[in-house]
């Protein structure tokens, strides 16, 4: 009788499993509204966890994507690290621009290259081979800086800075480029046959490739695209800071992480989504900024983060267990 | 001379069914005694017995040695002197001979609890030695010969510390050797008769009844049916005695089933374990594959499709499909239903939806998008044909139950409308009623000209929906049965060794 035992197991319960990120997100605001509205309850507060939470955006969403294939990608803050300290050098050679910026995506291209040559030709462990990777990036990183910060001269390279800092109707740019890239990322993932793909290769590999997937062309995909996402996010957070040093995309790495399975307890749950991780996002910035501003010590972002993912896996296997 | 093995109305009931039936049997100290019978003969249930794994029902008594057999666990078992090799031999592959012999008994130590990996490894070379394998004890076992392999589990077994070895019960031991290996088994086998140990051993192989067993012993439907000397036994006595009636030879072929142009031609194909194998496929057939494991059945599925590496070529209407490349074999019209779905064909937190139009999802796009209505109505119209319960593509695959969790997969690929649709073992874990169904899909895939490949254990299953069956036997297709000798115990007796049709072409 088993079809009888399989009735729907949607039942009206205000869509606390698929919806409890954005509950307890509600809940942070009012806490913090009530706790310190001075501080917190502000239009320009709001504004600035936003502006400050593009990057960690940007970097998450492209993650989704090899997480999605089930590979993890470690090189996404190493990535970010070449991709600024490359910007920031070819401008500071008077390169321009366009060598910039295009010169870093094609190095992005080729990391997403190299990832997809460990992992699917060498058949190195996804983790462990971009650990690998991240350590080698950064050895990149010194080799163009040679070590030092590179500082762009707030007069000298206003057009650049202005990429990410100018405003429209009072909101960075940046948080509209993460606004696009989200809506890019969620097109992908749910509506073209890429997106069913890589949801396949994710789920079960074997049964993708019986049904036709090129697995290792998925993959690979998935390993340039993330890396092209996170040197745009290295790019924006250059913009950003005006300096290109060589751990700048280091404290991007474990947000990201934590936003996108964190946001894999969300709106689908069982797998990575868009939504799901923007959800996360706000609920962990919201959350640390409102320790932040009500006296909270600055290690609290750390804490958070790890705890938050810490949180979200353990969650997510609660997840898994109930499915079986 | 004391009994090495005495069992007394052994008897089990499985929640109403008996699985065994009073059944008694005694092997002398260097006996080598085969227990044969069909799936499901009592075999296995009687050998858990012995192993601990099964508590009998009362009345049931066993002596090793004289000594009585206290059912409890596999420690008691092994106490009294009984040791066990399973198929799957149970070694670590990357651990050397060494280890794999130390693993559950202890390493030999010194006074400082430090192992003595000098006496471990002499113990397992002597071992070893003493059953005629002279072999490399500290290479992983994952490099030795499937022979050599089973070298060590024996040694491993018969080595165990801490009682005398007096049986040795090997579950199917040849069954993935290739010949020559086999015969190097018989001897070892042998070898360890002539020290006085019992051994018992269970086979659905009858070469290696008739080279390597001085008696054998038949269940049949739980029950104990004799229990003989080799000698003087024809292997057509023993095929009588296992399915246990006379099988009437002197049927005659049925006149062939019209079929269509040739479509699938199979050429040389060689895998792990098929070896060259021939076979054209026509429009509209129905060609079944039956076997024993390790007999090449399992593989010849995949390989046809594309699944693995294979040496050989297959055509498609004349034109030749490259090996390892599923998405081509697909794009060109064939579609496998591969064994074991959970491992193979589920999504499992993925809904019906996806996963059946995972194989081609861009006929829902439309100006850029995955249109979900149009999926949805063309995933429904396909539920509704095979009757999946529940009728709702958005059910995740995971909720479905295992029968219909097929029909899905099966969905999937009639969507398709491939030319040639493979399947391997349709109807594992599937319910009667989704078998019948799926039998019936079968049939009108067939009808409309699809050619259609069934590898299959269920040999009613292959009587039911096959025109023509062909048997496998050490990698290579022996014999094809069709017509009225199309019977289901004519499948099993050729499949374990002896010749009923034609020989494959």
């Amino acid at each position: 009788m088993s079809e009888v035992q399989a009735a729907p197991r949607r039942r009206i319960n205000f869509g606390f499993d698929r919806f409890s990120g954005v509950y307890v997100w509600l809940a942070l605001i009012i806490v913090f509204s009530l706790w310190i509205p001075s501080l917190f309850f502000q239009v320009d507060n709001a504004k600035t966890v936003l502006a400050f939470q593009a990057v960690s955006a940007i970097v998450a969403l492209g993650l989704i994507i090899p997480v999605a294939a089930g590979a993890f990608d470690l090189t996404i803050a190493a990535t970010m690290t070449v991709s600024g300290c490359f910007t920031s050098w070819a401008l500071l050679q008077h390169r321009g621009v366009i060598f910039a910026v295009g010169g870093a995506m094609l190095i992005a291209v080729c990391i997403g290259l190299l990832n997809a040559l460990v992992v699917v030709k060498l058949k190195v462990d996804s983790f462990i081979g971009t650990l690998g990777m991240s350590s080698v990036l950064a050895a990149v990183a010194f080799m163009i800086t040679g070590g030092g910060q590179q500082v762009l001269s707030e007069d000298g390279y206003a057009p650049f800075l202005d990429f990410a800092r100018q405003q429209w109707f009072g909101i960075q740019a940046s948080v509209y480029y993460a606004a696009v890239i989200a809506l890019i990322i969620w097109w992908a993932l749910e509506y073209t046959p890429g997106g069913r793909y890589l949801y396949a290769v994710g789920g079960n590999p074997v049964a993708a490739r019986l049904a036709g997937v090129k697995v290792g062309k998925v993959v690979t995909l998935s390993f340039v695209a993330s890396a092209v996402v996170a040197a745009f996010a290295g790019i924006v957070l250059l913009s950003t800071t005006a300096t290109g040093t060589t751990d700048m995309g280091t404290p991007y790495l474990l947000p990201a992480f934590s936003a996108v399975f964190l946001g894999a307890t969300q709106i689908r749950p069982g797998r990575v989504n868009v939504v799901g991780t923007l959800v996360a996002i706000l609920l962990l910035a919201t959350g640390v900024n409102g320790l932040q501003l009500a006296g909270a010590p600055s290690y609290v972002t750390q804490l958070f983060n790890g705890a938050a993912l810490i949180i979200a896996m353990a969650l997510a296997a609660r997840t898994a267990r109930r499915r079986k | 001379m004391t009994t090495a093995l005495s069992v007394r109305d052994a008897t089990k009931i499985f929640g109403g069914q008996t699985a065994l039936d009073h059944v008694s049997i005694d092997v002398q100290p260097g006996e080598v005694r085969a227990l044969v019978g069909q799936n499901g003969c009592g075999k296995s249930t009687l050998i858990k017995i012995l192993a601990g794994f099964h508590e009998p029902e009362p009345g049931t008594s066993v002596t090793v040695g004289g000594e009585e057999l206290v059912f409890s666990n596999a420690t008691a078992s092994e106490a009294v002197g009984l040791r066990f090799v399973h198929q799957d031999l149970g070694l670590v592959a990357n651990l050397d001979a060494v280890d794999n012999m130390a693993i559950g008994q202890g390493y030999i130590t010194g006074v400082t609890k430090t192992i003595s990996w000098k006496k471990e490894r002499n113990a397992a070379r002597d071992a070893l030695k003493e059953l005629g394998y002279d072999i490399n004890v500290r290479m992983p076992v994952g490099g030795l010969q499937m022979s050599e392999r089973t070298a060590v589990a024996i040694a491993r077994a018969m080595s165990t510390r801490g009682s005398d070895t007096k049986m040795l019960i090997l579950d199917e031991p040849t069954a993935n050797l290739p010949g020559a290996e086999a015969q190097r088994l018989y001897k070892l086998v042998r070898g360890v008769a002539d020290r006085g140990i019992a051994v018992l051993f269970v086979s659905h192989h009858f070469d290696e009844v008739f080279e390597m067993a001085d008696s054998v012993t038949v269940l049949r439907d739980a029950k104990h049916i004799i229990t003989r000397p080799v000698e003087g036994l024809t292997e057509e006595e023993l095929i009588e005695l296992v399915v246990g009636r006379k099988l009437d030879e002197h049927v005659t072929d049925a006149e062939a089933r019209e079929h269509g142009e040739p479509i699938l031609e199979i050429k040389g194909v060689s895998g792990a374990s098929v070896q060259d194998l021939n076979l054209t496929i026509h429009a509209g057939e129905v060609v079944g594959f039956a076997g024993i494991t390790g007999s090449g059945r399992e593989e010849v599925a995949s390989l046809i499709f594309g699944g693995h590496n294979r040496a050989g070529q297959v055509f498609l209407q004349g034109q030749e499909l490259p090996e390892c490349r599923p998405d081509v074999s697909i794009d060109r019209g064939i579609a496998l239903v591969p064994a074991e779905r959970h491992a193979n064909a589920s999504l499992m937190d993925q809904t019906l939806r996806e996963n059946i139009t995972i194989v081609n999802p861009g006929h829902h796009m439309n100006l850029g998008f995955l249109r979900r209505s149009s999926e949805r109505s063309d995933v429904n119209e396909w539920l509704d044909k095979l009757d999946v319960r529940p009728r709702n593509s958005e059910y995740t695959m995971a909720q479905l139950s295992g029968g219909n969790q097929q029909k899905v997969v099966i969905a999937r690929w009639m969507r398709q409308e491939p030319k040639v649709l493979i399947l391997d073992e349709p109807t594992q874990g599937v319910d009667v009623g989704a078998k019948a169904d799926i039998h019936r899909l079968v049939d009108e895939a067939a009808a409309q000209g699809t050619a259609v490949m069934v590898a299959s254990t269920d040999h009613e299953e292959l009587v039911r929906v096959c025109d023509r069956v062909i048997i496998m036997r050490r990698g290579k297709a022996v014999d094809v049965l069709k017509g009225a000798k199309l019977t289901n115990d004519n499948i099993t007796a050729a499949s374990i060794g002896r010749d009923t049709g034609e020989p494959a072409a």
